[in-house]
């Protein structure tokens, strides 16, 4: 008798879940639906078409990193649009990396017209559906576009740039006439471009100025994921007397600017750079010494893109070059010279209007 | 007759059933804690496996390697053996699969193929045949060296597509030289790929038919031939099967090696029908997941099937899920873990539901069994 009772109790409480669940949900989704009419009504013609799908690389799409700015810039570009999320812009988060087609095809089913896919690893998937649904138009991030279809863009960014920018920070605040780059495999173009940009600008601020530039020597699978190599080698470069470290490597980069957060001196005569977004958000423990990274605009670079869709439908075939640039000082904003400040302006103006070349050549 | 046979079945559905559903009752409170709404989100899981040909087709996909590794791990527990080391040898078998299938490219498919799946048992059966022996031979456990194996086969198998780095490292031997500096090997030749049952964009291949019959096969083998008595027998006591007779070393060896063999399978109909080159991050988790089917199987081959059909349909509907109520995909893996706490430990089930352990042994007892003997 009291094993039924209990069974019963059971399933009234499972039951009730459920109806609990089915009767509180509705309300919020009801709210947006309204906001969803109002803003489609302000909104203008073309916008009131548009959907904006994303499909993140294996990750959450509030790493911090890639698949977070790439977001940003989706929300961004859709709030300025009028889109509600859930409706009108909405992303996946890819949980293995076999689910890239799966996911992106998410989206072409339900119609959505533009679909961003980050990461260079969903390049294969993403020129896949662009061939198959060439109506729809496909954004990838950091996916270099060998041969160019009409409804994909490949957004890329000039490495070389933001690497020049970092040289000439580093080159400013060395005091010891050496600075040193860690770098992954130069076997990847865009890590050579970092490196080489980070030389020509250190030389650019100081021509007699010694760069230990050190590439991880193993292939694609080891090269980003040496953080013990990474640390060594910072720590080689420290021991020659290098007071600047550009880690730019995924994890192997990492370790390097750990490295240099560790040693006695950093953040006042020691300083490390990091890469590709601003790393102060990724990598906490690089704090003490982290006083920039070189990154990828890629947020400005999606909302670029998915305007001029909206606009017009024009859809940038082959690959698009993003911004270049350094990200905010964070802590470091009082402790760097307003002339250093000025004179990092002044380079980034002239490689976005083109009156400096980097002098870099791939 | 009948009748207990009948009961005998649903006994056996009967803790599976109920895990299942606990399962997915304990995970939609999760998802409402997290303010979620879970019939969105199961309605989207419904319709992302089973909602559309595409849905059914990413099933059968998803469900395809979990049969057999499920069924390595269920066959297994036949004989009393915690096989953990589906994982190694799903890669290992991948591995001497795509090396049939890069080589001998002139051989017509009809030779081509099936020397490259059996390539892929041949190197599973190699894989399990090495903790089976350990076990018989030195006494060391197979959980031990099964796991341990698991790393022994990832590396190996890193290393045969390693691309060689810029100081002159020597490349893998299945390393593709046009990949430049990306690890992975060239794709299989088209004589060595198993065949479309339909093509892009469903990408159903033959290899679900073979899994299936492969399960029907080890149905028979266990249940109706001397060997699987034995293995059984093995299984349920030990030394009983040693005084009736069989020879338990041999079985413990053979046993492991069909294991391997099963999950070795599984890596090459995955390889030569879906991916059609390795790489070292296609290896996924149909090794590990195949502990969750074989015990939500109850180790029986038909019941691994069903397990495994569901598994891929959970796998398959993540992606509409997180679409259509933005639920995290994660949800389905807090979903198969419950499954296989709920499976793994019977008694919390008949602890909440107050049923009786049955009397007649229907049960397979020999989950735990593996440790100490």
């Amino acid at each position: 008798m009291q094993n039924k009772r209990f069974a019963i109790l059971l399933s009234i409480v499972a039951v009730f879940t459920m109806v609990l669940s089915a009767c509180t949900m509705p309300a919020p989704s009801a709210a947006p639906e309204v906001a969803t009419e109002a803003a489609g009504a302000a909104a203008p013609a073309p916008a009131a078409a548009i959907k904006i799908g994303l499909v993140t690389d294996v990750g959450r799409v509030n790493d911090r990193s890639f698949n977070q700015s790439a977001w940003d810039g989706v929300v961004e570009v859709a709030t300025a649009l009028g889109l509600t999320e859930g409706e009108g812009f909405k992303y996946i988060e890819t949980q293995d990396s076999k689910d890239y087609a799966d996911n992106i095809q998410q989206f072409v089913d339900a119609e959505f017209n533009v679909i961003v896919t980050v990461g260079f690893a969903l390049g294969e998937a993403t020129i896949k559906a662009a061939q198959e649904n060439p109506d729809t138009y496909f954004i990838g991030v950091d996916q270099f576009q060998g041969e160019s279809l009409p409804n994909l863009t490949g957004l890329v960014f000039r490495e070389d740039q933001s690497g020049f920018l970092a040289g000439a920070l580093a080159a400013q605040l060395n005091k010891s006439g050496t600075i040193a780059a860690v770098l992954g495999t130069d076997l990847v173009p865009p890590v050579v471009a970092y490196g080489q940009g980070y030389e020509l600008g250190a030389k650019y601020i100081n021509p007699d100025i010694t760069v230990l530039t050190t590439y991880h020597p193993g292939e694609m699978s080891q090269a980003f994921v040496d953080p013990e190599w990474g640390a060594a080698t910072a720590k080689q470069a420290l021991d020659q007397k290098a007071d600047v470290i550009f880690g730019a490597g995924g994890q192997t980069g990492n370790g390097a600017l750990q490295e240099v957060a560790s040693a006695p001196g950093a953040g006042t005569e020691l300083f490390c750079i990091g890469v590709d977004s601003d790393q102060w958000e990724t990598l906490p423990a690089a704090h003490p010494c982290l006083v920039s990274s070189a990154m990828k605009l890629i947020t400005p670079s999606v909302v670029d893109l998915i305007n001029a869709y909206a606009a017009d439908g024009s859809m940038a075939a082959g690959n698009y070059f993003g911004g270049a640039g350094l990200a905010p000082f964070h802590d470091f904003e009082d402790k760097i010279p307003q002339e250093i400040k000025d004179k990092l302006n002044e380079i980034a103006t002239g490689l976005a209007d083109g009156s400096l070349t980097t002098g870099y050549q791939p | 007759m009948k009748v207990s046979s009948l009961r005998r079945i649903g006994q056996m559905l009967l803790i599976p059933i109920l895990a299942v559903f606990s399962a997915l009752v304990v995970g939609a409170l999760v998802m409402w804690i997290f303010g979620d709404d879970p019939l969105a989100a199961y309605r989207g899981l419904l319709d992302g496996a089973f909602g559309s040909a595409r849905a059914w087709s990413t099933t059968i996909r998803k469900m395809t390697p979990l049969i057999l590794t499920g069924l390595s791990v269920a066959v297994a527990f036949k004989a009393g053996l915690f096989n953990i080391g589906a994982s190694g040898q799903f890669i290992i078998g991948t591995v001497c699969s795509v090396a049939v299938g890069v080589n001998f490219g002139g051989l017509p498919a009809i030779i081509h193929l099936p020397l490259a799946l059996l390539a892929g048992i041949a190197g599973g059966m190699l894989w399990g045949f090495i903790p089976g022996a350990l076990k018989v031979f030195t006494g060391a456990h197979e959980v031990i060296v099964t796991i341990m194996l698991n790393y022994v086969a990832s590396l190996f198998a890193g290393w045969t597509v390693y691309a060689g780095g810029t100081q002159g490292q020597t490349p893998g031997p299945l390393w593709d030289a046009a990949a430049g500096p990306i690890s992975r090997t060239p794709e299989v030749f088209l004589n060595a790929r198993i065949p479309w049952i339909f093509g892009d964009p469903y990408r159903v291949h033959w290899g679900v038919v073979l899994a299936l019959a492969v399960a029907l096969l080890m149905w028979w083998v266990i249940f109706k031939t001397t060997l699987g008595f034995a293995t059984r027998t093995v299984g349920a006591n030990n030394k009983a099967a040693r005084y009736a007779g069989v020879n338990v070393k041999w079985i413990t060896i053979l046993t492991m090696m069909i294991a391997g063999g099963l999950a070795g399978l599984a890596g090459a109909i995955e390889t030569l029908g879906l991916n059609h080159r390795f790489a070292p991050e296609f290896t996924g988790s149909a090794g590990f997941d195949g502990i969750t089917v074989a015990l939500l199987g109850q180790t029986n081959p038909i019941g691994v099937v069903l397990s495994a059909f569901l598994l891929g349909a959970l796998d398959a509907g993540g992606a509409r899920m997180q679409f259509n109520s933005g639920v995290s995909a994660d949800i389905i893996q807090i979903i198969q873990a419950l499954v296989l706490i709920f499976v793994a430990a019977p008694t919390i089930i008949r602890q909440i539901y107050r049923i009786r352990k049955p009397s007649d042994q229907v049960e397979a007892t020999v989950f735990s069994s593996g440790w100490g003997r």
